[in-house]
């Protein structure tokens, strides 16, 4: 038996491969071999099926069968090439054996994998940074919504929320929390080097993604500069492999729906009428203080057994088992010195709530190779088209909302059989159109088409110099109409003069977006000798965006038939323009002794439209180290130590996210009438501040790299720091001015945090488990602002608060602290004045002592925390024989959310339905509800003031865990022609465990400064799927 | 060789792009910035004009502190929705606190305007226009500044002064309440400078611009104000010849047919029947909630119900008086019922699309001038026959019988009870109750008038009780309370005592 370490050298990269070639049998042969062998994956010698054997000088091609077993003939002295998806591939020179036996190892493992960085990419090992890859292999099957989906749960720091169950909507991605109190937290998004922006757009395919890096500490953000704080997404779309052909084909089918436990109940009819009965007979009981008559209680709701109606609009609004469906073929041509990758994509997602949809058609060409030594080229294309049938979702007055508070005494339909336009308005009940009616006649629908192109020519210039130079370009096309016809009612009326005809209105907008960047980058390695490693980047980039809208909208329709504005009698437009434009050098460069001793600098300087004339120019500098601990003299050979690697970075980045104009001050129109004619007017509308520059974030990471037991075991730990200062902020300035805000550089927030991540791979004979947990503690803390009494406060009396308060928290939800309910006029006389309450009510806290709790904010004190405690996400993935499974859990800890919409859905004025809860409410002191003490207990029914202010009654405790996905795969046997197939099932929002009584703990309504609002969303629904994918 | 095109290639690549310095100066293409504004007389005029624009939002609200907050009207409670409890409810009930929302408005709003006088102001020494036109533009904008503080100056007392621009946002953290008196002085000087350089009349074009008029009524009545008397007498005599005189009809005077009549001094412009965006919607505002179409004549918009007119204010119109059916109905019939919900009337024409009426809002009219020169002369030398022809000229249209014989006592109360119907929902009657009444003798009358509304209510609550501090007047809210958004910013800005 003889064992003999192999290095190759693939692809023009230097990857560094170690395979284990086992040669067997060393007969001598003739010329022209027969070579047999078996391929089987790293560790535990599971055969590999599919992998695609070549000889590199003539190439004759095979793939190994279900035992891994090959076949191929070749000559002594030629190279067999193997390569497998998802595998380092390998190379193997035929010498005078005639089998050869082959250990592909995983491609996402090891210190070896090459990772993608800003402007480039390094080897795992020599990274000084945090960096946190994401491999589409490890993520089990999920419906393809987006490329933020995909993220989910991947990385420690990066918390990813899906925010609504609306089709064809974006996640939510913050890494390392809310750095900005002013400018907006979402990261940068570059896909294949083009910086896009803070947000990829919807229409990208997630089956063209290869992989995503994500770049969270200033070492390796501050290179994209004044778009670094954020973090930045680095995405790289597909690729062919060399010397690999291949025709995939997948598709995907599900059905959706809002799980059971997941919907809000509320009353049904009869149960609404005993409410309105009991809230009429309490209010004569306690203000006329007597026993109500039956002959009182209005007819509508005197007998409540014999309510006719009961109808659940909720229930009304649901598509059961929506269907998705996902197709994908790709063709994937990896032969002769131009390689390419064309894929063409259908996703079509029908809405948990009727009559919204989203689909898109994708398509991309992933073009290029090396022409000759000297130049190398790429041109990538993706071609984007997608529809969105939207419905307006948000708050009690959208459909979502509305359906919880419509009275349920009401039918759908009239007697005739006609579905009624129009509910409510029965005994002084709110009235809204009636939602499924207005689901199936009001158009709201947007079409976006998207071309993203990014084409690259890169010469060899000498050895180790390159110069590569880079054209990206994006354009967008974004239409949105809308069409609301006279049948629908207003959407919230007291009595009948909600109802229809109304004025049909309509309106439509085109955006059209331009987005270019052109980056000239020259890198230099120069050989230094054997111990020493070290390459230059310097390079030039520009980018300048445009973005053109043009509205019109029109109203006063002659009827309903023409739903477009030339049809309208009133109508009017208006068109617009806003650009920015960016210059920036940067340069880096990166030193590595005895891969040892690693450091690592880098610096841009970064000029923008955005900032005041004052401060056109920045200076983002970084610089990290690291030390691989493991590879010193004095470092014992522990058989289990694989690696260890200790490093640091400090680095500056900023945020310019901040408005095109906001240094200029502008007129805008207010026109006037004179001689009963139009007379044009303006008046001011900002002050200039041409001091105004960008938000500066300056961050230091420590971390620790470890892997054990040859990489089966890999850890890293994070500590970081980041503080936030010169946040572009509206100020409260005294209004004497003749402004109420001004923008001004202010402000310091402080994000500090520790994350984990543990992945642990196993071979137990045929089983492969791979379990991956990673959690992070971040705490923001405000540690300026100027403005009043160094605090910005966000919301309203009515619907929650959130404050930004210096040595607090971002974001805290604020309002009355409720320490129980009244139960007699007693009570209210020896506690501080609350002005008009009266038992039932809730009692507060005088928080600023002064004997009264006033109508105002003044008693108001923090009440919640909308930041969890630490975020957290468990992969397990384990294959047997042809199975595989996967499941992937995500949770946060402890935080907050204000249930705004229960002011509404627990009105107790009789106005409303209201939720089942409302049974265990506060009637009289001798029948107060189960557990009056309770944070959350309702109050009583008589009376307004005391119920629905900013309290400590709608702030619930949403701590969850989610089972987020399953999947389970099984690997087909081979039939001819097809090289693999694989079928799967897979659950998404499998499982959901909190004690939030709302639809979905990662709501979030407003802005990420004012997290944990939820005033009811569109439900997120549980996905069941069931798919394939062939590969020819 | 290759290598140096390949070099060549590079340096064109980098310089190409890096060469243009314009490439980071961008401004927004869809507006105009300021620094290249103010330089010729359409550019002035269209300041000018876009500070008149401010007043119709100020107008827009102003029935909230000038009507409903006296006891002239009242508004049409909503059972089911008191989200405007912590707003606008407050007024009539007045429980108005430093964090009402209105308030908040209020200051904000005029202080908007300020600015754009005092800059506009700055700006035209450096305008290209004629002198003759600037010194015309400066006395309209000095108008336009006397105008708003003379407001503010009786809403809150001592205010911030405020008359020339700020360059930076930290200057107005230095600016802090005026006394009274440095006030009125101000408005004075304003107004005596905009009178000096006002044209009577404008060109056909320009009508709906201040004129000498406006400014001589707005002088008297800062003067009466002050009870400056025989200054307010000498300078409202100065009107008399400029050509005013009353409409024979009293309904014309609200005609949106008959806007800038000859009786109108000065009035807000509106105009409806358009796409302007220009329109006016009182009528919106003041029908009863549950009206529908009854009154304004469309059904798709809901009106608001507020400036109810009380029964107090009903019952204060003489037998005949022709005035009273015009200003205002005391119900409306909906699906053939009589909902006996008063109105205000005045403001009631038709108009051809919903929601956009044409009226204009008159602000100073010849009768006002007549009825505060009546007062005046009493004040200053007794009921002369001068000033109970007056005041008798401005009863006899109302189809009243003259008066005689009174005493200067009895002819205080008459002229001050003729305002009263003359003048109704036309914003006067807060401001004249705080002007001839002390803060006790005010915080008493009105003390009185809500305890008639809460025994009587003038639009039945559904059922809603009313609150232990409703209509409990003190005297401190003689005065509006400084917004607490603005001590909030600013800490040295001292409150209106017996406000938290």
């Amino acid at each position: 038996m003889n064992e003999k370490n192999v290095q190759t050298s693939y692809g023009g990269r230097q990857i560094l491969l170690l395979i284990t070639l086992l040669l067997l049998n060393t007969l001598a042969f003739p010329q022209d071999l027969r070579i047999t062998g078996k391929v089987t994956s790293g560790g535990n010698n599971t055969p590999l099926s599919g992998v695609t054997v070549k000889v590199k000088q003539n190439q004759t091609t095979t793939t190994t069968n279900d035992e891994g077993a090959f076949g191929i003939n070749a000559s002594r002295g030629t190279s067999l090439v193997f390569t497998y998806v998802g595998y380092t591939p390998a190379e193997v020179v035929v010498g005078s054996s005639a089998v050869i036996n082959v250990r592909l190892e995983a491609l996402d493992k090891g210190l070896d994998e090459v990772v993608v960085v800003g402007y480039g990419t390094r080897r795992r090992r020599d990274i000084t940074s945090a960096v946190s890859t994401v491999n589409m292999s490890d993520i089990g099957e999920q419906p393809s919504r987006g490329i933020t989906q995909l993220i989910q749960g991947q990385a420690p720091g990066v918390v990813v929320k899906q925010k609504d169950g609306r089709p064809g909507a974006e996640f939510e991605v913050r890494i390392r929390g809310i750095a900005s109190l002013g400018a907006g937290s979402e990261p940068l998004y570059v896909i294949d080097g083009f910086a896009m922006g803070t947000s990829t757009g919807v229409n990208i395919n997630p089956n063209d993604i290869e992989s995503i890096s994500i770049l969270k500490d200033a070492a390796a953000t501050a290179i994209y500069g004044a778009r670094g704080s954020n973090g930045v997404v680095l995405i790289t779309t597909k690729n062919a492999k060399e010397g690999q052909t291949s025709l995939n084909f997948s598709v995907d089918y599900g059905v959706q729906n809002i799980p059971k436990s997941r919907r809000v109940t509320v009353l049904n009819g009869p149960e609404f009428a005993q409410f309105k009965k009991e809230v009429f007979e309490d209010a004569i009981r306690y203000f006329q203080r007597r026993e109500p008559r039956i002959e009182e209680v209005p007819i509508g709701f005197r007998y409540p057994e014999q309510t006719r109606y009961s109808t659940n609009w909720f229930n009304e609004i649901l598509h059961n088992n929506a269907p998705y469906t996902d197709y994908n073929l790709t063709l994937s041509s990896g032969k002769g010195p131009i390689r390419s990758v064309l894929s063409l994509g259908y996703y079509k997602e029908e809405g948990a709530i009727i009559k919204t949809n989203y689909d898109r058609f994708s398509l991309r060409a992933n073009i290029g190779g090396a022409i000759n030594k000297f130049i190398t080229v790429g041109w990538n294309t993706a071609v984007t088209y997608s529809r969105q049938n939207l419905t307006n979702t948000d708050g009690r007055n959208a459909i979502v909302g509305s359906t919880l508070i419509m009275d349920p005494r009401e039918p759908m339909y009239d007697s005739t059989g006609a579905m009624r336009p129009y509910i409510g308005g029965l005994d002084g009940v709110f009235g809204y159109p009636n939602p499924v009616f207005l689901l199936n006649n009001v158009t709201r629908r947007r079409n976006i088409a998207d071309v993203l192109s990014n084409g690259f020519l890169e010469f060899t210039l000498l050895k180790n110099l390159k110069f590569r130079s880079s054209i990206n370009a994006r354009l967008n096309y974004n239409n949105y109409r809308e069409f609301i016809p006279s049948t629908i009612g207003a959407l919230l009326g007291s009595g009948l003069s909600g109802a229809p005809p109304r004025i049909a209105t309509a309106q439509e907008n085109t955006e059209n977006l331009i987005n270019y960047s052109a980056d000239q980058l020259l890198t230099f390695a120069p050989d230094i000798g054997e111990n020493h490693r070290i390459d230059f980047l310097a390079g030039f980039t520009a980018q300048e965006e445009i973005v053109k809208f043009i509205a019109g909208s029109g109203n006063t329709f002659p009827d309903d038939l023409v739903p477009y504005l030339g049809a309208a009698i009133l109508r009017s437009s208006n068109s617009s323009e806003v650009g920015w434009s960016l210059l920036a050098y940067i340069g880096r460069v990166n030193y590595s002794y005895k891969d040892k001793y690693l450091f690592s600098a880098s610096m841009r300087r970064e000029g923008s439209s955005r900032f005041g004339a004052k401060n056109k120019y920045g200076d983002f500098p970084a610089a990290s180290i690291g030390w691989r601990v493991s590879e010193e003299k004095f470092m014992p050979r522990f058989a289990w130590l694989t690696d260890l690697k200790f490093r640091a970075s400090i680095g500056r980045t900023g945020n310019n996210n901040i408005g095109n104009y906001s240094s200029l001050s502008f007129l805008g129109t207010n026109n006037y009438i004179l001689g009963n004619a139009i007379a044009a007017g303006k008046i001011v509308t900002s002050f200039a501040n041409s001091a105004l520059e960008w938000e500066k974030s300056d961050q230091v990471d420590l971390g620790m790299d470890l892997s054990l037991f040859n990489n089966k075991v890999t850890v890293t730990a994070e500590y970081y720091r980041k503080l936030t200062n010169d946040m572009l902020l509206p100020i409260s300035i005294p209004a004497v001015s003749g402004f109420t805000t001004s923008l001004a550089n202010i402000g310091e927030v402080e994000n500090k945090g520790f994350e984990f991540a543990i992945d642990y791979r196993e071979k137990a004979g045929q089983v492969n488990i791979r379990n991956s947990f990673n959690i992070a503690f971040n705490r923001s803390k405000i540690l300026a602002i100027k403005g009043p009494n160094d605090a910005l406060y966000y919301g309203s009396f009515y619907g929650g608060y959130n404050v930004q308060k210096v040595g607090r928290p971002i974001g805290m939800i604020y309002g009355y602290k409720k320490l129980g309910i009244f139960n007699t006029q007693e009570e209210i006389d020896k506690s501080p004045k609350q002005d008009g309450v009266i038992p039932g009510g809730m009692k507060f806290l005088d928080a600023d002592g002064n004997g009264e709790v006033t109508y105002d904010t003044k008693d108001m004190v923090e009440i919640g925390n909308p930041n969890p405690e630490f975020t957290w996400a468990h992969t397990l993935a384990v294959d047997y024989k042809k199975f595989d499974f996967n499941v992937l859990l995500i949770g946060a800890q402890n935080f907050d959310i204000y249930r705004n919409i229960e002011a509404s859905t627990m009105n107790m004025d009789g106005v409303f339905n209201v939720l089942d809860k409302a049974k265990d409410r506060w009637r009289s002191p001798q029948n107060p509800g189960s557990n009056p003490g309770h944070k959350n207990s309702q109050g009583g029914t008589n009376y307004f003031k005391w119920s629905r202010e900013s309290s400590e009654r709608y702030v619930y405790d949403a701590s969850y865990m989610w089972v987020k996905n399953i999947s389970l795969g099984y690997a087909l046997p081979r039939i001819k022609n097809i090289s693999s197939a694989r079928v799967f099932v897979s659950v998404t929002n499998a499982f959901l465990f909190t004690n939030y009584p709302g639809n979905n703990p990662d709501v979030s309504q407003r802005t990420s400064i004012e997290g944990g609002n939820d005033d009811e969303a569109y439900p997120v629904p549980r996905t069941i799927a069931i798919g394939a994918k062939l590969n020819f | 060789m290759k290598h140096q095109i390949t070099i060549g290639i590079l340096i064109i690549c980098l310089t190409a792009v890096s060469c243009s310095k314009e490439f980071l100066n961008r401004t927004d293409p869809t507006r105009i910035g300021t620094e290249l504004f103010f330089k010729n007389q359409v550019q002035v005029d269209q300041a000018v004009n876009g500070v008149y624009g401010q007043l119709q939002g100020i107008t827009n609200s102003a029935y909230i502190f000038k009507e409903m907050m006296s006891d002239n009207t009242t508004f049409d409670l909503n059972p089911l929705d008191r989200g405007g409890a912590a707003g606008w409810e407050a007024f009539e009930f007045s429980t108005v606190n430093p964090g009402n929302g209105e308030i908040s408005a209020l200051w904000n709003n005029y202080y908007s305007a300020m600015y754009n006088v005092n800059n506009t102001l700055g700006r035209l020494p450096a305008s290209t226009i004629t002198d003759a036109s600037k010194k015309e533009i400066e006395a309209e904008l000095k108008f336009l500044r006397a105008f708003l503080y003379f407001d503010l100056v009786r809403y809150f007392g001592d205010v911030v002064l405020v008359t020339k621009t700020l360059e930076t946002p930290d200057e107005a953290f230095t600016l802090l309440r005026a006394p009274q008196a440095q006030v009125y002085t101000q408005i004075e000087t304003d107004l005596k400078d905009a009178i000096a350089s006002m044209p009577a009349k404008h060109p056909a074009a320009k009508v709906g611009r201040a004129t000498k008029g406006a400014a001589i009524s707005l002088l008297g009545s800062v003067y009466l104000t002050q009870k400056k008397y025989a200054e307010a007498v000498s300078t409202l005599n100065g009107i008399l010849s400029l050509g005013y005189a009353l409409l024979p009809s009293y309904a014309d005077v609200f005609n949106p047919a008959r806007k800038n009549s000859v009786e109108s001094v000065f009035e807000i412009q509106y105009q409806g029947g358009n796409d302007l965006g220009e329109q006016s919607n009182f009528m919106y505002l003041f029908a009863p909630r549950l009206s529908g179409a009854a009154i304004t004549g469309y059904a798709n918009i809901n009106p608001i119900g507020r400036n109810i007119p009380t029964n107090d204010m009903i019952a204060a119109y003489e037998p005949g008086d022709l005035r009273k059916d015009v200003s205002l109905k005391t119900g409306y019939t909906r699906n053939n019922v009589f909902v006996p919900i008063p109105f205000v009337n005045k403001y009631n024409h038709p108009h051809t699309i919903a929601g956009r009426t044409d009226n204009n809002w008159p602000v100073i009219r010849y009768a006002d001038v007549l009825l505060m020169l009546a007062e005046a002369i009493n004040e200053a030398t007794g009921p002369t026959a001068e000033a109970l022809g007056y005041l008798n000229q401005v009863r006899a249209r109302a189809g009243l019988a003259p008066l005689a014989g009174l005493d200067k006592a009895a002819f205080r109360t008459r002229v001050l009870q003729e305002r009263r119907v003359e003048l109704a929902f036309e914003n006067h009657r807060w401001f004249d109750l705080k002007r001839t009444k002390t803060p006790a003798e005010l915080a008493a009358f009105m003390n009185a008038y809500g305890a008639k509304e809460k025994a009587n209510p003038t639009v039945a609550r559904g059922g809603v009780a009313f609150n232990a501090l409703d209509y409990v007047y003190t005297e401190h809210e003689y005065f509006l309370p400084i917004p607490a958004a603005q001590i909030l910013i600013n800490a040295q800005l001292q409150q209106n005592p017996g406000y938290l």
